[in-house]
């Protein structure tokens, strides 16, 4: 086309960051995009990656920061004043309540550096330890299981294309057809060789690629998918199908293991689950058949109190069959957010500095006080994970302000009244967002921000490479860059430290306040990224990065994995009358729905959250298709339309948790947190349903 | 409390091992001190393996289920090889078999059972009671020495091994009963490549656990998996052979009807017994087990408590109205003996001021009986006698019984739901593995089930994609997944000109995410052509 110039960049939703080339019409100005080759989406885009120029050109988007005004409306102001406000407040009530009465709430939507700079904003501009981000919510049980057996977390520890040559992929807990669909071409070979086994309380898309004999789906009951690797573990064990060598050389807790699983043998399994002893014991010969193995987790699984347990447990399995570290098998977490990689990397998380460090580690301290010009003293201990962050809003002794960025937290927080209540407690909140989300509804002040297309950065993806976001159409008028907000900030605040507003020179600080951490991307630049280069971390200077880790070892000091034993308790049990909620996503819509909900052509496929149950569970309530249905627990109430599929278990009704109001699922869902990693039970919540009486219908 | 809370747990097998298990954070605080006195030098293992480790499928390593290096790391002093031979109930001193004695505040029973070895001809008996049992309890252990030789329960390693021995052989088993743990054990064996007979004296396998239907359903199913099953045989007596070398062997088993069943190994599943003698001769209430009330205290000692095998739960009579012991028996399962051992644990950390106090102990419901099997799916629990259109007398004021059955033996598939209320009391469930396992969860969650019950044998049918039919081709099937395109819009882009994948691709979007649905937008295409063609002659 003449007059357009095709920017290399990725897309603006999900972990697999597919590889896109925005042209824009140098005419009309418009943006399309198209795919673009890259090793993990060949060129290939889902629904939202296609439509993801539409996003531009939203009249939605914030004009300019917005002041909440005394009759609740919001009027606009200039960027001076609201900044001038936000530092005003902030100053004020740190000195009445102490730094850490001002919260940081970040997302794995942001880039590398604005991730990064946050961290640093919170931790010695605000002298805050209270910073936490919405990837609590996503990958904090995967996180926390694989630092503690390996020792470093990197999703995919090798990459995505390694997939290709599986025979065998056993996937638990996640929708990829739904949730980043171009990855399903990496799952063809196991298909071809039959050996896709998807382990989901619903026949979803994705199970689906396991019919006509292309593998296996297994439908446990929802929240006892740890039972169920107990069972899988036993068998490999009992039926001496553990790679006893891999085990002795290159792992350390296998005893203890043997025996904690000892006790669940199939039948038992069985009886916990809802699974064929015969499906456990076919499935755990399968994975041991020798060939070359994956066992990957998502969301389904993890999103539990026992989430850190039974990542552990899918853990344990890879390798007492010997698959992490060896080429063409391995273990990984599918990361679900665009940056959720490196979003947990660099310091957003409340127990954490960048490279993946330790903030507790005095030697993790000093270092990167050092790049930050501060001492190591005035660095704050760690924070508060999410849920227990935002359980303190306006409590004695918790936060007073929250600055949110790149989240929505009214969609996407467990039990969304004590979330809403609490931000109508905070003496300010500020929310910097593109859309005038629903968090933002509650804001005292809304700053507006460049998004994806009007940004320069860097993602990590959930292979663990660095990729490039470019800058391909211009920003609004009103719009500014969160890092050029946090200078601005900073300045205001009279903060130690530098904050630079181009994302090279704060990606070049990342790279050295990374340096020698986990997560090191110390020999990483801007150059290196723009020669095309294949980038994985850790990247130390000097080294060509790693592509697959545990080659020759694991990140412990005597490398070797930790095999933990974990013990099942099992979920809560449905009482009478009531099913289990599990919550989901949709191929048309993305997390909050804050971008998606907004793009006609995805909104109307999906215009609605729409509850599934089984044919025969809704026949014994009176429903069918279509009609309204109210779920009810002690947290509150959504009012949706109901789908009757056979797909789901009878005991289970599934809703997305793309919308807000009255169809937020997460009206619903606990804010119980798993022990070890913070994470809350999205996944497991009790409800009762019934139709909703017709005059109750809303016009 | 002034000292330590001295508790004493006789038995370290898997339900006292979770007692201790559970109890070592009391104590690490130093508030309680434990002693474990175990009768076998090694660490104990999940007994419920024996028969697969019988048959070689799996080994010694992967059982075991103490850890006694950790019980000691924490403090407790674990005795093993060491027994107890009688309890001092005034002295609160417990007399060991290494000569010393300990002192105690409570004493957890967790002794078990042992296999019963039935009345045979040429097998000798031991009593279970009395006095020369409990003055030497561990002789009651020791029947392998005293079995002829050929002949064997199936309870401990030692008589897995003989078995194993035997299959390697090649030599014929024979298995008198026709129980769970027996016929795992002949299934086993038989797909091993052993030679194998199961007699019983009922007219059906597992009579205790299924329905007349049901066990002929498993009779066929025993039979079809190379089992010799022989019935309503009563056995009598064995005889036996003198070798050259002068041993003595088991030759065959004789019945009453005179039959004689020959092999080289004799397997006595009779059931088991619960080892109860050190609480007879301490003059504690024993019946089927040691009798203790809901807080699995004796009913003549509250610092004496049972759990597992060796306990059997009853109310405790009201003062004065006599203390007839009760009639049941312990449940022989593991799932109930690790419930109690989790309970009283908590129980006594509670006490200890370490836990919030358990809630009170549910009563076990009948557990869920699943045998261990390869080829053959069986899950049985609760009272299945009844059938659809039986009365229900005892109703009363409860919502009636239910029966509700599908039997096909043809193709080896019967189940039974016995439910009131919706909800299950008992169940059958035969060559269905889906529909039980639905089931099993159903009666443990104590769950409603549907009001249309064919819904659940469903789940043993094929996929439901592959019963709608057709369905691949249907307007509103999804094609690309990647881009949610229908197979509707493919035919509806065909009709506005689409004619190859790529022009497809090009107006829907269909094809361009992981590219996996190519193929299949070329069969619609091609199914829509197919329907242009025939439908042109027409216009």
């Amino acid at each position: 086309m003449p007059g357009t110039l095709a920017v290399a960049t990725h897309c603006p939703y999900c972990a697999l960051q597919c590889a896109m080339s925005v042209s824009v019409d140098g005419e009309t100005g418009v943006a399309t995009v198209a795919g673009r080759d890259f090793p993990t989406n060949r060129g290939g885009l889902c629904k939202k990656g296609w439509t993801a120029a539409e996003l531009l050109r939203s009249p939605d988007r914030i004009p300019a920061p917005l002041l909440r005004q005394g009759d609740g409306s919001f009027e606009e102001v200039t960027w001076s004043t609201a900044l001038d406000l936000v530092a005003e407040r902030l100053r004020a009530l740190r000195s009445e309540y102490g730094a850490d009465a001002v919260g940081v709430f970040g997302g794995g939507g942001l880039t590398n550096e604005k991730a990064y700079q946050l961290g640093k904003f919170a931790r010695i501009a605000l002298g805050t330890s209270r910073i936490d981000y919405n990837g609590r919510f996503c990958m904090s049980s995967a996180a926390a299981a694989g630092n503690r057996a390996f020792g470093i977390d990197r999703g995919l520890p090798f990459p995505l294309t390694d997939l290709d040559d599986a025979e065998t992929i056993l996937l638990l807990g996640s929708n990829v057809a739904e949730t980043m669909p171009p990855l399903l071409s990496h799952l063809a070979g196991a298909r071809a060789a039959g050996g896709l086994i998807v382990v989901d309380p619903r026949r979803t898309a994705t199970a689906r690629q396991c019919e006509d004999g292309a593998g296996m789906h297994v439908q446990p009951a929802p929240g006892t998918d740890l039972a169920l690797l107990l069972g899988l573990i036993h068998v490999v064990i009992a039926e001496g199908l553990a790679d006893a060598e891999y085990v002795a050389e290159r792992t350390s807790g296998f005893t203890a293991l043997a025996r904690s699983v000892s006790t669940w043998w199939p039948e038992r399994s069985q009886a916990a689950t809802g699974v064929p002893a015969r499906d456990i014991r076919l499935l755990a010969r399968r994975l041991a058949s020798g060939g070359r193995t994956f066992i990957l987790t998502g969301r389904g699984v993890e999103q539990h109190v026992d989430g850190t347990d039974t990542a552990t447990a899918a853990i344990n399995l890879a390798l007492i069959l010997g698959l992490p570290g060896r080429r063409g098998s391995g273990y990984g977490t599918l990361t679900g957010q665009g940056n959720g990689q490196g979003g947990r990397e660099h310091g957003q998380k409340c127990d954490q500095l960048p490279g993946y460090r330790k903030i507790t580690d005095p030697a993790a301290r000093a270092h990167v006080a050092a790049v930050w010009g501060v001492s190591p003293e005035s660095l704050p201990l760690a924070g508060l994970p999410a849920v227990e962050l935002l359980a303190s809003m306006g409590q004695p002794g918790g936060i007073r302000a929250l600055l949110v960025h790149g989240s929505n937290v009214v969609v996407s927080a467990p039990n969304r009244s004590s979330v809403v209540q609490g931000l109508g407690l905070l003496d300010l909140l500020v929310v910097c967002d593109f859309f005038f989300s629903e968090t933002a509804e509650h804001a005292d002040v809304i700053l507006p921000v460049t998004q994806w297309t009007e940004e320069e950065g860097t993602m990590t993806s959930l292979e663990g490479r660095v990729i490039r976001r470019r800058i391909a159409t211009a920003a609004p008028e009103g719009a500014r860059s969160e890092l050029w907000i946090l200078r601005e900030l900073a300045r205001r605040l009279d903060a130690p430290g530098v904050y630079s507003d181009d994302p090279r020179e704060v990606f070049d600080e990342l790279a050295r306040a990374s340096a020698g951490g986990p997560a090191d991307y110390s020999g990483i630049d801007y150059e290196l990224l723009d020669s095309g280069a294949e980038v994985y971390w850790p990247y130390p200077v000097g080294s060509t990065g790693t592509p697959r880790l545990f080659r020759n070892g694991f990140a412990h000091p005597d490398a070797r994995a930790r095999i933990v034993a974990v013990s099942s308790r099992g979920p809560v049990i449905p009482g009478p009358g009531q099913l289990t909620l599990i919550t989901g996503r949709l191929l048309e819509q993305y997390q909050s729905g804050n971008q998606t909900r907004r793009i006609a052509e995805l909104n109307d496929a999906r215009p609605e959250a729409i509850a599934e149950l089984h044919p025969a569970t809704a026949g014994d309530l009176g429903i069918t298709t279509g009609d309204l249905v109210s779920i009810t627990n002690e947290r509150g109430e959504v009012r949706v339309r109901a789908r009757l599929s056979a797909d789901i278990r009878r005991d289970t009704v599934f809703l997305p948790f793309h919308y807000a109001d009255e169809q937020s699922a997460n009206i619903l869902t606990r804010d119980a947190t798993d022990p070890i990693s913070g994470m809350p039970e999205f996944k497991n919540a009790l409800v009762t349903i019934r139709p909703a009486a017709r005059a109750e219908v809303p016009a | 409390m002034t000292g330590p809370l001295r508790v004493v747990v006789i038995g370290y097998g898997p339900v006292g091992a979770r007692f201790v298990e559970e109890s070592l954070d009391a104590v690490r605080t130093g508030r309680m001190q434990l002693t474990v006195v175990g009768a076998e030098v090694h660490e104990a293992y999940n007994r419920v393996l024996i028969a697969e480790y019988a048959v070689d499928r799996t080994h010694r390593d992967a059982m075991t289920i103490t850890d006694s290096a950790e019980a000691v790391a924490a403090g407790a002093r674990v005795l093993l090889g060491v027994s107890a031979l009688r309890i001092d109930r005034t002295a609160r001193r417990i007399g060991l078999s290494d000569g010393s004695s300990i002192e105690y505040d409570r004493i957890v029973l967790a002794t078990g059972a042992r296999a019963n070895v039935p009345t045979l001809d040429g097998v000798p008996r031991f009593m279970a009671h009395g006095r020369h049992g409990a003055q030497h309890p561990e002789r009651l252990d020791l029947a392998d020495e005293q079995m002829p030789t050929g002949v064997t329960v199936l309870r401990d390693l030692a008589d897995a091994d003989r078995i194993r021995a035997a299959i390697a052989a090649g030599a014929g088993i024979v298995i008198l009963g026709a129980g769970v743990l027996g016929l795992e054990l002949a299934l086993a064996a038989a797909e091993a490549g052993g030679r194998v007979t199961v007699v019983h004296h009922g007219g059906f396998p597992m009579p205790r656990n299924l329905d007349r239907a049901g066990g002929v359903t498993l009779a066929r199913a025993l039979t079809d998996a190379g089992v010799t099953v022989v019935a309503h045989s009563r056995a009598e007596a064995i005889v036996q052979h003198t070798s050259d070398t002068g041993e003595r062997r088991f030759e065959s088993l004789v019945c009453a009807d005179g039959k004689q069943i020959a092999g080289e190994l004799l397997v006595l599943s009779c059931g088991v017994a619960a080892r109860t003698e050190l609480a007879a001769d301490a003059a504690l209430p024993v019946a089927a087990g040691i009798v203790v009330d809901e807080s699995l205290a004796s009913w003549a000692d509250a610092s004496v408590f049972a759990i597992g095998d060796c306990a059997v739960v009853a109310a405790r009579p009201p003062e004065g109205r006599g203390t007839e012991l009760p009639g049941s028996a312990p449940a022989g399962l593991i799932g109930p003996g690790w419930r109690q051992a989790s309970w009283l644990a908590g129980t006594m950390l509670a006490e200890l001021g370490l836990a919030a106090a358990p809630p009170e102990l549910a009563a076990e419901r009948s557990a869920v009986v699943m045998l261990k099997a390869e080829r053959i799916d069986v899950v049985a629990v609760g009272d299945v006698s009844a059938e659809p259109w039986d009365d229900d007398p005892s109703a009363g004021d409860r919502p009636r019984r239910q029966i509700a059955l599908w039997a096909d033996p043809e193709h080896g598939r019967y189940v039974k739901m016995v439910t009131r209320g919706g909800v299950l009391e008992g169940l059958v469930c035969i060559g269905m593995p889906r529909t039980a396992s639905e089931l099993t969860l159903l009666f443990e969650r104590r769950a409603e089930l549907p009001a249309d019950r064919s819904v659940l044998l469903r789940l043993d049918g094929p996929d439901p994609a592959q019963v709608s039919g057709g369905s691949a081709l249907d307007d509103e099937s999804t094609v690309c997944l990647c881009n949610g395109v229908t197979a509707g819009q493919i035919r509806e882009s065909a009709r506005c000109g689409s004619e190859t994948v790529a022009e497809v691709s090009l107006a829907t979007r269909a094809g361009t995410g992981c590219g996996g649905c190519k193929g299949r937008i070329g069969e619609v295409l091609e199914h829509y052509r197919t329907l242009e063609a025939k439908a042109l002659p027409a216009g």
